[in-house]
């Protein structure tokens, strides 16, 4: 059980390390983000003084969002695989759909680790200042995060037929929960709706659980974020492998 | 050759309103290759998906080995090899990494992987493309290389969707000749669908099948037999004179076709005989054929096999991603 999984994580990690387009467009993507909200949004936005400056405070948040956008659309494979047939290899195999699903999960938040971590590494030369330690400590965060988004992923292109359905639906999810997580612009200010909204909203315990751990600057306790991250993960697994259990091949 | 290696009875399958598999029933031999013969639509692939566990019956009960499709489906899969219609390989990885992962997916012991692997790979003659990634083979080496990776594992039953659409007709030969192999050294059970005639001509036994019904079984000669006629095509400059003459005279109805007629009589060789020597419009040539599977079919259900709509998933798929 756990060699299929290893073998199945360790394909989709074969496949995304042999595509030296995807592996450079994952290594250059977060350095295009940090020119552009690092410098483009300095001069708009106004931090409460004595805090971390704006770049500084902004990297946890784009860390996040790298994991967001790049685990959500690692879920497009199952589309994929699904249109050209080799999940149906995998659908009539001896194998558990859990480890199937499992495997997936693994994979594409591991290949948004890659992506989050040149986020973290290259921060820095902008002119970031956080904690290394408490960037190290900030990863499995991340990673269990990234979990929760494949996972979410999952369930939409077990639903969906074509790469177009799947991208819409997924950026009508993404944008709301991008937006409304205080990755981009401090939350206390927010009207009271607003704020509701980044309260339920697990992605702002991840931003700021990582925040946190970076900078020691949050809003909430680090339990009760780790605690919101992880537990908004395995549900989502869970209703993952109950979506990919009912699909049809 | 002691328990019946499938063993189907009144299988249903009902998708919303429509009835894609009608109550159908019937046995295979382990050892015995057996084919589903019948145009696009006929159930076919919804019967195969069945058996190996990809889709639950409406009703009705399979059984492979003895086990259940239904209740005991993990069982049944580590026992049966599928080869879809469409490609199912990984084409970014390499044929020995599709191997691999199949082996390892099927509990291949880690100690006998490699041997099997390149056993499988020899059978199908890839074994000095193994190092390369699929995407590079032609059709006929995937549809090989499928074959192999559903040897890898050693299954009782092996199941073959369209197993030679849109390959040429030497890949094709070649494809049957590893087959009846694979049957002949490890007594493999081969269940087929096609709606090839030629391809169905090499099943030890056929079942056609038309709107989800089985509506023949038995083997190839024996079904052709009882169609008892023979087809004949006559060429002459006259065929409304020739087919008023059929009709009148031996009360047998013809069907027009290019440059004569063509008709369906018992003894097609003595009839032939017995024409010449009346009085009859001018005959330019004349022809018989025993009956083909084709005709097993048109007789069967007033209509021919044709592959219209093969056009296969994967193919709309490629033009859809080519459109954007």
């Amino acid at each position: 059980m756990l060699e299929v999984i290893y073998a199945l994580w360790r394909r989709d990690m074969i496949k995304f390390l042999r595509d030296r387009r995807q592996l450079i467009t994952s290594l250059t993507r977060p350095l295009l983000w940090l020119l552009a909200f690092g410098f483009g949004l300095r001069a708009s936005v106004r931090l409460p003084s004595g805090g971390p400056d704006f770049v500084s405070f902004l990297v946890p948040g784009l860390a996040a969002m790298t994991v967001l956008f790049a685990s959500m659309f690692a879920a497009i494979s199952i589309v994929w695989e699904r249109e050209f047939g080799f999940l149906k290899e995998l659908l009539v195999a001896p194998v558990p759909r859990g480890a199937i699903v499992a495997a997936k999960i693994l994979a594409g938040s591991s290949t948004a680790m890659i992506e989050t971590a040149m986020t973290l590494l290259l921060a820095p030369l902008f002119g970031a200042r956080y904690s290394p330690l408490g960037a190290l400590a900030a990863l499995p965060v991340l990673l269990v995060f990234g979990m929760g988004v494949n996972a979410l992923g999952i369930i939409v292109a077990a639903r969906m037929r074509s790469f177009e359905g799947f991208g819409s639906i997924v950026n009508f999810v993404i944008q709301p929960v991008f937006f409304l997580s205080g990755a981009l612009y401090p939350v206390a200010g927010l009207p009271h709706l607003l704020h509701g909204l980044v309260l339920a909203n697990p992605m702002s315990y991840a931003v700021d659980a990582v925040r946190g751990l970076c900078l020691g600057h949050r809003n909430f306790p680090l339990a009760l974020s780790v605690g919101v991250v992880v537990g908004s993960s395995v549900v989502l697994a869970a209703l993952a492998s109950r979506a990919f259990r009912r699909m049809e091949a | 050759m002691t328990a019946a290696a499938i063993e189907v009875q009144d299988l249903r399958k009902s998708y919303d309103a429509v009835e894609a598999v009608r109550g159908v029933g019937f046995s295979v031999a382990a050892g015995e290759i057996f084919g589903f013969l019948g145009p696009n639509g006929a159930g076919k692939t919804t019967t195969i998906k069945i058996l190996c566990t990809l889709l639950q019956p409406t009703s009705g009960t399979a059984r492979l080995a003895g086990l259940d499709v239904t209740t005991s489906p993990s069982e049944v899969r580590r026992r049966i090899g599928v080869i879809f219609q469409d490609p199912a390989l990984d084409d970014r990885l390499t044929a020995e990494e599709n191997l691999t992962l199949h082996a390892v997916a099927y509990r291949v012991p880690r100690v006998d992987r490699q041997a099997r692997i390149d056993e499988a790979l020899r059978f199908v003659d890839l074994f000095d493309r193994r190092k390369d990634l699929t995407r590079t083979f032609s059709g006929g080496m995937k549809r090989r290389l499928e074959i192999a990776r559903g040897l890898v594992h050693r299954p009782e039953i092996l199941f073959l969707d369209e197993p030679t659409t849109g390959l040429d007709p030497q890949t094709r030969a070649r494809t049957w000749e590893v087959l009846r192999d694979l049957r002949q050294k490890y007594g493999t059970t081969l269940f087929l669908t096609t709606h090839y005639m030629d391809e169905a001509e090499n099943c030890d036994r056929i079942a056609i099948v038309d709107h989800g019904r089985i509506v023949a079984l038995d083997t190839p000669a024996a079904l052709k037999r009882a169609v008892g006629k023979d087809l004949v095509s006559a060429r002459t400059a006259d065929p409304a004179g020739l087919s008023r003459l059929l009709q009148e005279k031996y009360g047998v109805a013809s069907t027009p076709s290019e440059g004569g007629l063509s008709f369906m009589v018992e003894g097609g060789d003595a009839f032939i005989v017995k024409l010449l020597t009346t009085d009859r419009p001018a005959l330019e040539g004349i022809s018989v054929r025993r009956p083909t599977l084709d005709d097993v079919f048109l007789s069967l259900t007033g209509r021919q096999i044709r592959a219209e709509g093969a056009e296969s998933n994967l193919a709309r798929v490629r033009a859809m991603v080519r459109r954007r």
